[in-house]
């Protein structure tokens, strides 16, 4: 493996002074607006939020199903899930201004009938306990799949896999759980009046979505750069390509499921969502999002060797992620600017503070580590015929050539 | 009386996989066209050492999938806004909206078949009979050796020169290939 060392060094300085500026940057919109700055904020940890549970979901999938093609992968996934304890700590800025940002949460005198009777959900003391709970559960699982996966790094034990395998079985469950109620917590109940049933599952898509994109662009950079230029090969990007257009698809689906049962049912206390994201600049942003979040990249997405077009990839996971952006902000900024999308300093701020902070961690952890599980038993498998990709389907060979 | 049997290939065996896949390779320098490889089970990278492009079916099944996004489409157009006029839930007679399940499913289903129907098209299936089943040691493409055949319809194809290249290559047997069997006659 090439020597790296100093440049996760310099990552880590360079993360850590732009989210230490950004911070103080972002620091000074708290003090002047704390309801703004807790939009701008919330969106942003959103955000990477999304991307840290994404990798926790395809780690413990990658269990679960015993995969072999994603060994190489899965040490940056393990790394990604395992800013959970940070993202934690980041979190603590939203708990205070929490006030500000939760309208259910300042409004305890108020006689609202749809609000009594979601009150025993809808309270402070749960509200912080749940945040807790999350946390804790996201940290523990990322945390416990991490050190199986080093200590096979030394060992070599099969027994490693036997334990991350169990961690993911009852993890799926936890996190399954933890997601929907989380996404209801920090998203949905800026609209407490509101309600969708599927909409923990449509935080879930978008998420892992935009951690594949991702992990195309990461494995991409770090086979260029190095630590992963012997184990990553054209099956890894083709898979990770194949699994991008599958959550295409899934996340369309969900978000149709969504907007079709309110159109249908037509009920006042679910299409105001809808109306409010139908009227002034949202409802281009509703368009960008049919056509730009789904339409183009399946379009785009659907030729089997397109996965494995770098010129066509790398720009498309590029834009997957700030379609990604642009569907959390759908989500959470019109209740804050209801007149139309605008990125302001402070969102670009809490942004890039979010990101120095966590990448400065991630780099971290990249030169501490192997950059891929060394000694995994099946890493051997995800190499053989690595040129390969397995596209050739067998059933061409039955035309004459 | 009978016409005199047409040469349909010469048909050579190999006893591995490895040694048919580098015959592919010298078949394909060598500048043939119309012949093919035959094996029990898919072996990786063949294809690419038979020079084989990628399978057009995909095509089919994009065209088979926007026919049925567009039949769906207009079924329901057809029946809700034109035929018999419907209003429900006070929704507008036609909406892509409600359409687009129908649709999705019709693009599903159209997508599925046209991929079945591209696939036996291109392998020219359904057919009775083809000349290669009728010699007996062709069945053991199913079991346990590799065939690769060399079709006397290939421009460069010479009865002699291309038996003997064939036999130049690592095989175990080389046989005719006629296209009609005896029973025909």
């Amino acid at each position: 493996m090439p020597d790296t060392g100093s440049f996760w060094i310099r990552a880590r300085q360079v993360c850590a002074a732009v989210g230490i500026a950004a911070g103080a940057a972002a620091g000074i919109g708290w003090a002047r607006d704390p309801g703004e700055f807790g939009f701008s904020y919330l969106l942003a940890f959103m955000f990477f939020l999304s991307l840290g549970l994404g990798a926790l979901f395809l780690v413990m999938l990658h269990h679960l199903v015993d995969a072999g093609w994603s060994v190489p992968i899965r040490r940056v996934l393990e790394h990604l899930a395992m800013l959970a304890p940070a993202l934690a700590l980041l979190f603590v800025p939203i708990a205070i201004v929490a006030p500000q940002v939760y309208p259910w949460l300042a409004m305890a005198d108020h006689p609202d009938a749809a609000l009594e009777s979601k009150r025993w959900f809808l309270n402070p003391a749960f509200f912080y306990a749940r945040a807790l709970a999350y946390f804790a559960i996201w940290s523990v699982l990322a945390w416990r799949l991490r050190a199986w996966s080093l200590r096979q790094d030394r060992s070599g034990a099969a027994e490693c896999t036997r334990r991350m395998r169990r961690w993911s079985a009852a993890g799926m469950f936890l996190f399954a759980i933890t997601v929907t109620l989380a996404a209801i917590d920090w998203m949905q109940s800026l609209q407490h009046h509101w309600s969708s049933t599927i909409y923990g599952v449509l935080f879930f898509a978008g998420s892992v979505w935009a951690t594949l994109a991702w992990i195309f662009l990461a494995a991409a950079i770090l086979r260029l750069i190095g630590p992963l230029r012997e184990v990553v090969h054209a099956r890894q990007f083709h898979d990770i390509g194949v699994l991008l257009l599958a959550f295409t698809l899934f996340y369309a689906y969900i978000h149709f499921s969504q907007y079709f049962l309110i159109w249908t049912a037509h009920i006042p206390e679910e299409t105001f969502w809808y109306a409010q994201r139908g009227a002034g600049g949202w409802r281009g942003i509703g368009l960008w999002i049919v056509f730009g979040h789904f339409l183009a990249p399946f379009l785009l997405l659907l030729r089997i060797d397109a996965k494995q077009s770098m010129a066509l990839m790398l720009p498309l996971c590029g834009w997957a992620l700030l379609m990604h952006y642009l569907e959390l902000a759908y989500h959470i900024m019109p209740v804050l600017r209801p007149d139309g999308f605008r990125i302001t300093g402070l969102d670009m701020a809490c942004l890039l503070a979010i990101d120095g902070a966590l990448g400065a961690i991630f780099a971290l952890f990249m030169s501490r580590h192997p950059a891929y599980p060394i000694r995994d038993p099946r890493l051997q498998e995800a190499l053989a015929g690595a040129g390969t990709p397995p596209v050739s389907a067998p059933e061409t060979a039955a035309e004459d050539a | 009386m009978n016409a005199a049997p047409v040469l349909h290939g010469w048909l050579a065996e190999f006893a591995t996989a490895d040694q048919v896949q580098a015959a592919a390779g010298r078949v394909r320098q060598a500048g043939y066209t119309r012949w093919d490889v035959f094996a029990p089970w898919p072996i990786r990278g063949l294809d690419d050492a038979m020079g084989l492009r990628r399978s057009p079916v995909g095509w089919f099944v994009f065209a088979g999938g926007a026919l049925g996004l567009a039949a769906g489409m207009a079924m329901v157009w057809f029946m809700n806004q034109h035929d018999y006029p419907l209003a429900v839930g006070g929704k507008p007679m036609f909406s892509t909206w409600f359409a687009l399940p129908i649709a999705f499913e019709l693009a599903i289903l159209f997508g599925a078949m046209a991929a079945v129907l591209a696939m036996l098209a291109l392998n020219r299936l359904p057919r009775w009979h083809h000349p290669l089943l009728q010699t007996p040691r062709f069945a053991r493409a199913t079991d346990d050796r590799f065939f690769l055949v060399i079709e006397s319809a290939d421009p460069q194809f010479a009865a002699d020169r291309t038996r003997q290249f064939l036999e130049s290559l690592e095989c175990v047997h080389v046989e005719a290939v006629w296209e009609e069997g005896p029973c025909d006659t």
